[in-house]
C-alpha cells in the first residue's frame, strides 16, 4: 500500500478530538425546542385534539396541529419515479400533510409539535396533548394490502397500489419456460430494515421575516437534492432555502429524503419569528426515519438440459410503507430492473413490480436500494437451480456468465452493462477461499460439533447513475490564494475530504493537503449529485479531476505572463510551471496567490461532466458456522474478490467493504423490523430489540480485487459503496443453507435469528431421531 | 434544581441544573462539550461515553447529579495539546472511522478497556465493545486500532 493509500484521513483529527459538527451540535440565539407527538395506533381517524392542557404547561409557546400544517398550503412530496404503467398512468403519490390531518396511517406519524422553551418542557408537553382516534382496520404487510378486501390507506390508492410497472418481453418468456428441460422457482423476502445510522435526526430551522429566507441546519446527503424537495414540499423557492450541511453521522439513504419534520419546524419558526430545534430520540428514529428493503421477491429460472439459462420471470411486490418518500420507489423499482439479468447470459427476462401501501413508516433508499434485493433472488435462483440439478455451484455460473467478448452487454430489460471479468472474479475468489480444501473444514466442524457450509455470490450492480444531468465542480482561491474545492456531495462518513482533495492534488502534482475540500456549501452555484448509489467518486470525484486539469490550462497564460513567455513555451509539471530550458518556473500556487484579493480570482473556474453508470462487481464466498444446540451463526471465514475499477483510496475502499458486508450480515443474522400483524404496532423499537451488528460478527475479510478499468469516467473508477451490501446477503445466506442442507433444509428466509435457525434445525432432526429410534 | 461541582477534563465548573439533567446533556448543553454524543435512547449505542472517576460510563444513563464531586474526562480532554491520545493515533491510523459519530464513545470504551486489560484477545475486544454500535465501519479496523493502541501503549 503506497503512502497516499493508507488511512488518517483528512477529516479524521476534528472526528477523533471531539470537533465535529453534527445536527445536533447547531444551536441560534434565541431558540426554541420542538418535540412531536406522534400517533400511538397504525391507522385511525383522528376524531378531536386537545392541545389546552399543553398550552397549559409552563414554558410552552405554541402546538401546531394538522390543522396548521393546511392553513401553511404546503404542496405534497416529491416523488422521483418515472415510471409509468401499462395505460401510461403514473405513479398514485399520496397527500401527506406534514402533521396527520383527519388520519393517522402508521404507528408514529407526526400528529402534533409541541414548541416550548426547553426540549424537557417540549417533551412534557407532548404528553399532555389528548387525541381521540377512531380505529381502522390496519394491514401492515405488502402482499395482504394487495388483496381485494384490504384495508385501503387512501382513497387516492385505489387497492394500495401506487403503480404496477412491467419490463422485458413476457411472452418470450413464456415461450421459453415452455421449452425449458428444467424449471427452478422460490420465492424469498428482503426484510424491512431500519437504516440506523448513528446520529439520531435532527433539525434547526430559523425564518427570517426581512428576506422570507429559511436557515436550514440539518443532516443530509447533499444540498441540491434537500433543498429542491424542500422547495417541492413547502412552496418555498429554493432561493429563500439557505442550508447549512456540516458532519453527517452516517446515513445510507435515511437521508436521501425530505421529511415532514423539515416542514413543520418552518411553519413553527416562520410563526414564531424564532429558531426553532429538534433532535430526534432514538425511539422516533424507529417509528418515523424511513425504512428499508421490503421486498417480497418471487422468482423462476427456465434452463435448458446442458443448465443454460434460458429465460427468467420476476414477482416484486415493494412495501412503500404508509406514504411514498422521494427516493423509495425509484430505488426499489429502477434499480433492480437495471440488473435483472444478475452477471448470467439470460435471453428472455419479464419482470413485475407492484408498489404497495401499508400501515407501517415509508420505506426510501438504504444502501444497495433495489441493488442487493434484485442480486439476492438471481443468487438464490441459481444456488437452488445448481442444487436441484446436481451441478456444481462454480460451474453452473462459470456456463452462465456473460463473455468478456459480449460487453457493452444491453440486458433485456434496462441494463447496459460495461466490460467485466465474472469468470476472471470467481476463479480468483475461488481460490483465495481454498474453496477445494472446504470438505476438510465442514467435517472439522462437524467434529466439533458444529454445521458448516460455504456460499459464493457472483454479483453485478448499477450504480452511480445519479438523478442530475450533470456534475459540477468549482475551483476556487480563498483572499490567501489557498486552493478550495467546491462540491454539491456531501460525506456522510465516506471520506470525501481526504479522496477528492487526493484527486485534484495528484493531479496538479502538489501536496494534498495545500487542497482544501468543502462540501455542500450554501451559496455556491453548482450544481451535482448528492452522495447517494455509490455516485460521489465516479461522478463529483471524476469532475475533480477535469477541474484540476482545467485549472492548468486556465493559468497557464498568466504563469507565461509572469514568466515573460509566450503560454506554448511553458509547461507545467508537479505542481509547477516551466520554459522550456528550465531557467524559469513559477509555482502554480504561488502563482496563485500573487493574484489573491482579485475579484473574482482569475484562477477560479467550474468544471462539470455528465458521467454515465457504473458496474462494479464481484464474487464473494463466505463460510458459517452454526451451533445446533443453539442455533447461532457464526461467520467463520469471508473472502472477497471485486472489481471496483480504479481504487483510489484503498483504505477507505476497503472500509466501505467491510461496512457493506457488515451491513448484509445484520440484515441476514440479526436485524427484524416486526410490526404486529392485528394493531401494527412496532414491536423493534430500539437498540434492544433490534439487533444491530456489534463487534465480531465480521472478524475479518479476506480482500482480492479485479478490476477492469471503467472506461464511462476518467477515473476508470466504479462506486463501490453498496457492493458489500449487494453480494454479501446472497453470499451469507445460501452459506448457512449448505450447512443445514444435508438435514433436509431446503428454504431460508432472512433474518437468520438464532431462535428461527432452532427451530428449523429442531424440527429438520426431529423425524431424523425418529427414524433412528 | 440541583447545585453540581465537578471537574471536567481537568477544569472545575460548578451548575445549578434541573434535577432531571443528565450528565450528557450537562456537558452538551452546559458546557458546550458538543464531542459526546447522544446515539439512543436506551443505554446501548455508548456515543456517549466517557470517564468517570477514571470508569467508563454512559453519560446518558446517569444524572447530572450523580456526578457532583466528580472527575470526568471527554473526548475533548484525551489528546495532550497536538499530542494525541495513542487511542485516538490508533483509530485514525487504521481507519477505524467513517462518519465518526460513534467515535468519541468508542474512544473512550477503548481507553478504559485497555486500562482494565492492557492486552485483550479477540474476543475479549469484541467483549468490551458490545456496549458501543457502529453502523459505518463492520468494527474490522475498530479491533485492529484496539490492538494498535495496546502495543503502544505497552
Amino acid at each position: 500500500m503506497s503512502e497516499k493509500h493508507a488511512a488518517n484521513r483528512r477529516e479524521d483529527l476534528r472526528l477523533i478530538t471531539g470537533r465535529g459538527r453534527y445536527s445536533s451540535d447547531n444551536n441560534l440565539p434565541g431558540q426554541l425546542h420542538a418535540s412531536f407527538l406522534r400517533c400511538d395506533c397504525a391507522h385511525a381517524e383522528i376524531v378531536a385534539i386537545d392541545t389546552a392542557p399543553a398550552l397549559k404547561r409552563p414554558g410552552v409557546v405554541a402546538v401546531f396541529t394538522g390543522e396548521d400544517a393546511i392553513a401553511a398550503g404546503y404542496k405534497n412530496f416529491p416523488n422521483l419515479m418515472t415510471f409509468t404503467n401499462k395505460a401510461g398512468a403514473g405513479i398514485l403519490q399520496p397527500e401527506r400533510p406534514v402533521l396527520a390531518h383527519g388520519r393517522v396511517r402508521f404507528v408514529g406519524e407526526t400528529v402534533a409539535m409541541v414548541v416550548a422553551e426547553s426540549a424537557a418542557i417540549a417533551q412534557d408537553a407532548v404528553a399532555d396533548i389528548r387525541v381521540e382516534y377512531r380505529d381502522l382496520p390496519t394491514v401492515v404487510d405488502a402482499e395482504d394490502a394487495l388483496k381485494p378486501a384490504a384495508p385501503l390507506l387512501h382513497t387516492s390508492v385505489p387497492g394500495n397500489l401506487t403503480l404496477e410497472w412491467d419490463t422485458g418481453d413476457a411472452a418470450a418468456v413464456a415461450q421459453a419456460f415452455k421449452q425449458a428441460a428444467h424449471v427452478t422457482k422460490l420465492k424469498v423476502v428482503s426484510p424491512r430494515v431500519v437504516p440506523s445510522p448513528m446520529e439520531p435526526r435532527a433539525a434547526l430551522i430559523s425564518y427570517e421575516a426581512a428576506s422570507g429566507c429559511y436557515d436550514v441546519y440539518t443532516n443530509s446527503q447533499g444540498i441540491g437534492m434537500l433543498r429542491w424537495q424542500i422547495s417541492a414540499l413547502t412552496g418555498v423557492p429554493e432561493d429563500k432555502l439557505r442550508l447549512h450541511l456540516h458532519d453527517v453521522g452516517g446515513s445510507f439513504g435515511q437521508r436521501s429524503a425530505v421529511y415532514p419534520e423539515h416542514g413543520a419546524l418552518m411553519i413553527a419558526s416562520k410563526k414564531l419569528g424564532r429558531p426553532i430545534k429538534w433532535v430526534a430520540t432514538r425511539s422516533e428514529c424507529f417509528l418515523s426515519d424511513s425504512h428499508g428493503r421490503g421486498i417480497v421477491m418471487g422468482g423462476e429460472l427456465a434452463l435448458d438440459r446442458d443448465g443454460k439459462f434460458l429465460a427468467a420471470r420476476y414477482d416484486f411486490v415493494v412495501d412503500m410503507g404508509a406514504y411514498l418518500t422521494t427516493t423509495g420507489p425509484a430505488s426499489h423499482v429502477r434499480n433492480p430492473a437495471i440488473c435483472t439479468t444478475g452477471v448470467y447470459k439470460i435471453p428472455a427476462l419479464y419482470a413485475n413490480f407492484r408498489v404497495a401501501l401499508t400501515n407501517t413508516a415509508p420505506i426510501a433508499a438504504y444502501r444497495g436500494a433495489g441493488r442487493p434485493d434484485i442480486a439476492y433472488v438471481i443468487e438464490r435462483l441459481v444456488d437452488q437451480a445448481a442444487c436441484e440439478l446436481k451441478i456444481d455451484r462454480a460451474e453452473l455460473r462459470r456456463r452462465n456468465f456473460i463473455p468478456l467478448d459480449a460487453f457493452p452487454y444491453k440486458t433485456p430489460t434496462l441494463g447496459t452493462y460495461e466490460a467485466s471479468d465474472f469468470n476472471g472474479c470467481l476463479t480468483k475468489a475461488l481460490k483465495a477461499a481454498d474453496w477445494d480444501g472446504f470438505p476438510q473444514r465442514r467435517e472439522a466442524a462437524r467434529k466439533r460439533g458444529k454445521l458448516r457450509g460455504i456460499g459464493l455470490s457472483t454479483v453485478i450492480e448499477g450504480t452511480a447513475a445519479g438523478f442530475q444531468p450533470k456534475d459540477q465542480i468549482a475551483i476556487e482561491f480563498d483572499a490567501d490564494g489557498r486552493l478550495e474545492v467546491f462540491t454539491v456531495a456531501l460525506s456522510q462518513g465516506q471520506g470525501h475530504e481526504t479522496t477528492f482533495a487526493q484527486i485534484v492534488a495528484d493531479t496538479l502534482g502538489i501536496a494534498a493537503e495545500s487542497v482544501t475540500l468543502r462540501q455542500s456549501v450554501h451559496g455556491k452555484n453548482i450544481v451535482g449529485n448528492h452522495t447517494g448509489g455509490s455516485r460521489s467518486l465516479v461522478g463529483a470525484g471524476s469532475v475533480c479531476k477535469i477541474a484540476a486539469q482545467k485549472l492548468i490550462e486556465q493559468a497557464r497564460p498568466l504563469a507565461a505572463e509572469a514568466l515573460e513567455l509566450e503560454p506554448s513555451q511553458v509547461d507545467y509539471a508537479n505542481g509547477a510551471y516551466r520554459s522550456r530550458d528550465g531557467a524559469k518556473s513559477i509555482d502554480l500556487l504561488e502563482l496563485a496567490k500573487q493574484h489573491a484579493g482579485a475579484s473574482p480570482h482569475p484562477l477560479n473556474l467550474i468544471a462539470e461532466a455528465s458521467v454515465a453508470a457504473t458496474f462494479p462487481n464481484g464474487c464473494h464466498i463466505a463460510e458459517v458456522e452454526i451451533d445446533p444446540e443453539t442455533g447461532v451463526s457464526e461467520i467463520a471465514a469471508y473472502t472477497a474478490c471485486d472489481d471496483c475499477g480504479t481504487v483510489i483510496n484503498h483504505a477507505i475502499v476497503e472500509g466501505q467493504m467491510h461496512g457493506g458486508v457488515a451491513m448484509g450480515a445484520g440484515q441476514v443474522f440479526g436485524e427484524q423490523t416486526v410490526y404486529d400483524k392485528s394493531s401494527g404496532q412496532l414491536l423493534s423499537g430500539s437498540f434492544s430489540d433490534y439487533a444491530m451488528p456489534r463487534a465480531g460478527w465480521v472478524r475479518d475479510i479476506h480482500m482480492n480485487d479485479h478490476p477492469l478499468i471503467s472506461k464511462v469516467n476518467v477515473l476508470g473508477a466504479k462506486g463501490v459503496g453498496e457492493s458489500g451490501c449487494t453480494a454479501s446477503l446472497s453470499t451469507l445466506v445460501t452459506a448457512a443453507l449448505d450447512a443445514v442442507r444435508p438435514l433436509g433444509i431446503e428454504h431460508l428466509d432472512m433474518p437468520l435469528t438464532a431462535s428461527r435457525m432452532w427451530q428449523m434445525i429442531q424440527q429438520a432432526q426431529q423425524p431424523q431421531q425418529a427414524k433412528a429410534k | 434544581m440541583t447545585k453540581i461541582e465537578l471537574t471536567v477534563n481537568g477544569t472545575r465548573h460548578a451548575r445549578e441544573v434541573e434535577d432531571r439533567t443528565l450528565l450528557v446533556d450537562l456537558l452538551r448543553d452546559h458546557l458546550g462539550l458538543t464531542g459526546t454524543h447522544v446515539g439512543c435512547d436506551t443505554s446501548q449505542c455508548g456515543c456517549c461515553t466517557v470517564h468517570l472517576d477514571g470508569r467508563a460510563v454512559k453519560s446518558c444513563t446517569m444524572l447530572a447529579a450523580q456526578a457532583d464531586g466528580a472527575s470526568i474526562v471527554t473526548i475533548e480532554g484525551m489528546a495532550k495539546g497536538d499530542k494525541l491520545h495513542p487511542v485516538q493515533q490508533a483509530f485514525t491510523d487504521c481507519h477505524a472511522l467513517q462518519c465518526g459519530f460513534c467515535t468519541p464513545g468508542m474512544i473512550m470504551a477503548t481507553a478504559a478497556l485497555l486500562k482494565d486489560n492492557p492486552n485483550p484477545t479477540d474476543e475479549e475486544i469484541y467483549h468490551g465493545l458490545e456496549g458501543n454500535l457502529c453502523r459505518c465501519t463492520g468494527y474490522i479496523n475498530i479491533v485492529k486500532a484496539v490492538k494498535q493502541a495496546a502495543q503502544t501503549m505497552k
